[in-house]
């Protein structure tokens, strides 16, 4: 099988030139037998790739160590979960993995298209199979075939980093493959879409599900990897801005801007250039996320590779993308013109264009960041690096003015609003705001910019909420319906606008949570087995931490464990029992370096945060000595923390109904009605001018 | 081995005869629009109804002056006929946006009947000539 696999690696590389070639030539002669052959060889790419991965997965089964792969991710003792995981747990197999997800995302694309859209399609053909070639000559020339033999075969493979032997990691960097390959069907389009000159804004109709898929799997991967941050590294975080961090973010934050910039285009046939580079921005961005997380060239807990040679192929890629995009933009120029122009400063396309530009802002932040470490180091060969403290300054503000922008845009209206209704509508969510700032600061709180923070999110909620209920009483008046029946109309009727207030609730929800790290509590302690910690949590109630004792428990191999130590510790709040929490050290076959496993005890108001941050004595304690229970304990006290996985469900929920096919398009029935809402239209049109 | 690379050479020819096919035998993709789908001019209605929606409801929820009310309706409307008009001249129309525009009639009347006040949203009982939300005077068939 896994001969078979490497084999069908092979037969994938000329099938997929030979569509590349057919669909790019079969758009422009418009021969449909070329097209067709184009479109069947993404199939036929999806079903070796599929053949390729089986063939991985079947080595890590059969624990072929003859296999450099296998023998570096993998040993006897991995458990079946991790070996079958194992396809993408190391450079090699993630390319392919990537690959062949990307293979797969082609396929349904054509298949969906079969028979629409077909003006498109070869030219979509064309570019898809050119990323998939890219992608194969990589894994074929790049020194990181996955089925790279050695010239022997080892008694035992060198087993998975323990880091990475966690459910959340087996299914974040899926979740994050499954985003930045999506967004290459929407990238597929717009090329199609430059390439056969159809540039008003069908090709954003078309791919709309497509971007909000990739926006939604690359949040949610996003969050997974916070998650698992913040489980298993150990250090008490969930964002560390470490630049394979930031190389999922970037793309995040253009396609953001697209979602927004493509209603414009929409809606007001603005912005086409805009958006074209937007689009081809993002894609290079994702191209740019697997160099930076796959090539090594910067170092970052993410990265396990050390190959120059691949990260030489993927910039040339991404400069021959860039450079063939810019060129078409240009020659489409005369087509990508404006057909209207911004009436008004105060219009929600302004706030758009506005948010727009913050957002990249904050990209490009970001982006310089994540390089300017590489960069100086090419120019005065000395390392520096870029900390948490320059991003966070940085993007503090920028994220404070989107937050609030959340809630300008949904009050002002396309085209022109007038101010005097902008203050009518603004004074209540500006006053709770301010009620909510005032509140607080009585309650106790000092911190600024966590004050500004809720404050924001109080009026960004009462703006959100008042539309929902303007909207639903509107509704439920001018149909006569029940206000259950007319919320549920209101948001299935347009999912897109009311989706996307839910997903501006799962943000507000998500910087709630950031603001709580201002008053996160933080305290280490040498203890003795019978000690007690006293903590005082924000919200004023007191934690008594008392240690039970160590306790130590020898694997010997199995599951790769050679030993854990196990620190158990009695929680009280103000005196009452709460449990026990348990923080661990681990020593694994694989790793030289001993693991952390925190201990948390999450609630609506505070997560509980225990890390068993050093044992005075380790080989007393594995040899049962009694003397040797003496650890250092680190308690934090976290406030909200809860609060941004919960906002990234919401998120997810929004997204999942702003994604879900609209019911409001009927077959024609009768058009006689279409009068009565256009009848004597150009007769108000002249009285209005 | 020689088993594995039998099976390697037949899954290339078996991709090979799939992906030639349509050259040696004539098989053709279409490379036209479906006779369902949406017209360009069709698309450009569509969105100009979906426009004019959003321009009721901001409208009835105080987002919108009634004077920009009415100047981005009559463009909206000039939009959606001029679309519709263009599309006369070729082929019937697939879709119409019948909902869409049922929903607009009705906010319509609604706005019209003047119990709808424009500056809240609020929506009154018959014969009120204040809104009982917020005071405004309410204009029997002024706008709509």
């Amino acid at each position: 099988m896994t001969i078979l696999g490497e084999y069908a690696l092979w037969i994938a590389l000329p099938i997929s030139v030979w569509g590349m070639l057919l669909g790019y030539v079969g758009g422009r002669t418009q021969r449909g037998d070329y097209v067709l052959s184009a479109e069947r060889s993404i199939y036929a790419v999806f079903f070796l790739l599929v053949l390729a991965s089986l063939g991985i997965v079947s080595a890590f089964l059969g624990d072929k160590f003859e296999y450099w792969y296998i023998a570096s991710y993998s040993n006897r003792e991995m458990e079946f979960f991790y070996k079958v995981t194992g396809l993408w747990a190391g450079q090699r197999g993630s390319l392919l993995f990537w690959a062949v997800i990307l293979a797969f995302f082609s396929t349904l694309c054509v298949f969906l298209n079969r028979k629409k859209n077909r003006e498109f399609m070869p030219y979509v053909a064309g570019v898809l199979q050119t990323i998939l070639t890219f992608f194969l000559v990589v894994l074929l020339f790049a020194d990181v075939n996955p089925f790279e033999q050695l010239a022997f075969t080892p008694a035992n493979g060198q087993g998975l980093n323990p880091q990475l032997q966690n459910y959340w990691m087996t299914i974040h960097p899926p979740t994050l493959y499954l985003g930045f390959t999506a967004f290459t069907i929407p990238f597929a389009f717009a090329v199609a879409a430059l390439l056969n000159g159809r540039l008003d804004a069908r090709w954003i109709e078309l791919t709309r599900r497509w971007i909000l898929l990739s926006w939604l799997f690359l949040a949610v991967g996003i969050i997974f990897g916070m998650r698992w941050a913040y489980e298993e590294l150990g250090w008490g975080g969930y964002w560390f801005w470490d630049p394979v961090e930031n190389a999922s973010l970037l793309p995040w934050l253009t396609a953001t801007a697209f979602l927004h910039s493509i209603q414009i285009q929409e809606n007001r046939g603005m912005l086409k250039v805009w958006n074209m580079s937007l689009v081809l921005l993002t894609f290079l961005l994702t191209i740019f996320a697997t160099f930076l997380t796959r090539s090594g060239l910067i170092e970052s807990v993410h990265s396990f590779a050390q190959e120059l040679k691949i990260a030489y192929i993927f910039l040339s890629f991404m400069g021959v993308v860039l450079l063939a995009c810019i060129l078409l933009i240009i020659y489409r120029l005369p087509k990508l013109q404006s057909e209207n122009s911004i009436q008004s400063f105060l219009s929600r396309e302004s706030a758009f264009l506005f948010n727009n530009l913050i957002l990249l802002g904050a990209a490009f932040a970001v982006f310089w960041g994540t390089i300017f470490p590489l960069v100086a180091e090419g120019v005065t060969g000395q390392q520096v690096s870029v900390g948490p403290p320059f991003f966070e300054k940085v993007n503090f503000p920028i994220g404070l003015v989107l937050l609030a922008l959340a809630g300008i845009g949904p009050v002002i209206a396309w085209r022109r609003a007038t101010k005097r209704n902008l203050q009518k509508n603004f004074q209540i969510p500006i006053m709770v705001g301010c009620f909510v700032a005032i509140a607080l600061w009585i309650a106790g709180a000092r911190h600024g910019l966590a004050l500004v923070t809720w404050s924001v999110c109080a009026f960004v909620l009462t703006v959100i909420a008042t539309e929902f209920w303007k909207g639903t009483r509107a509704r439920a008046r001018i149909e006569g319906e029940g206000f259950a029946v007319a919320l549920f109309h209101l948001v299935t009727r347009n999912r897109r606008r009311w989706g996307g207030y839910i997903v501006h609730v799962g943000i507000v929800m998500i910087y709630f949570a950031f603001a709580g790290a201002a008053y996160n509590v933080d305290e280490r302690q040498h203890v003795l087995p019978g000690d007690q910690i006293n903590i005082t949590s924000p919200f004023g109630h007191i934690y008594t931490l008392t240690y039970e004792g160590l306790s130590v428990s020898l694997g010997r191999g199995q599951r790769n464990l050679l030993w854990q130590a196990i620190a158990t510790v009695s929680v009280e709040q103000d005196g009452v029992a709460k449990g026990i929490l348990t923080t661990e050290k681990r020593q694994y076959v694989t790793s030289d370096q001993l693991m952390t496993e925190v201990g948390i005890r999450s609630t609506v108001r505070e997560d509980l945060y225990l890390i068993l941050s050093a044992m005075d004595d380790v080989d007393g304690a594995l040899s049962a000595n009694s003397s040797a229970q003496g650890i250092d304990l680190q308690v934090l006290v976290k406030p909200f923390v809860l609060w941004i996985w919960a906002g990234g469900l919401i998120l997810a929920l929004g997204t999942v109904i702003a994604l879900w096919p609209s019911v409001d398009r009927r077959r024609r029935s009768n058009r006689p009605e279409l009068e009565a809402v256009t009848t004597g239209a150009p007769a108000i049109a002249g009285a209005a001018r | 081995m020689s088993t594995v690379f039998l099976g390697g050479a037949l899954v290339a020819a078996a991709v090979t005869l799939f992906i030639l096919q349509p050259i040696l035998s004539g098989l053709h993709a279409s490379l036209d629009r479906a006779e369902d789908e949406l017209t360009d001019t069709e698309a450009r209605k569509r969105v100009a109804l979906l426009a004019l929606r959003d321009v009721e409801y901001d409208f009835l929820a105080g987002k919108l002056d009634e004077k920009d009310y009415l100047s981005l309706k009559a463009d909206l409307t000039a939009e959606a006929l001029e679309a519709l008009e263009a599309d006369a001249e070729g082929s019937e129309p697939h879709f119409l946006d019948d909902d869409v525009e049922a929903e607009i009639t009705k906010i319509r009347a609604a706005l019209r009947s003047g119990l709808m006040c424009v500056s809240c949203g609020f929506g009154n009982d018959d014969g009120s000539h204040f809104c009982s939300e917020c005071g405004q005077q309410l204009k029997m068939g002024a706008v709509g």
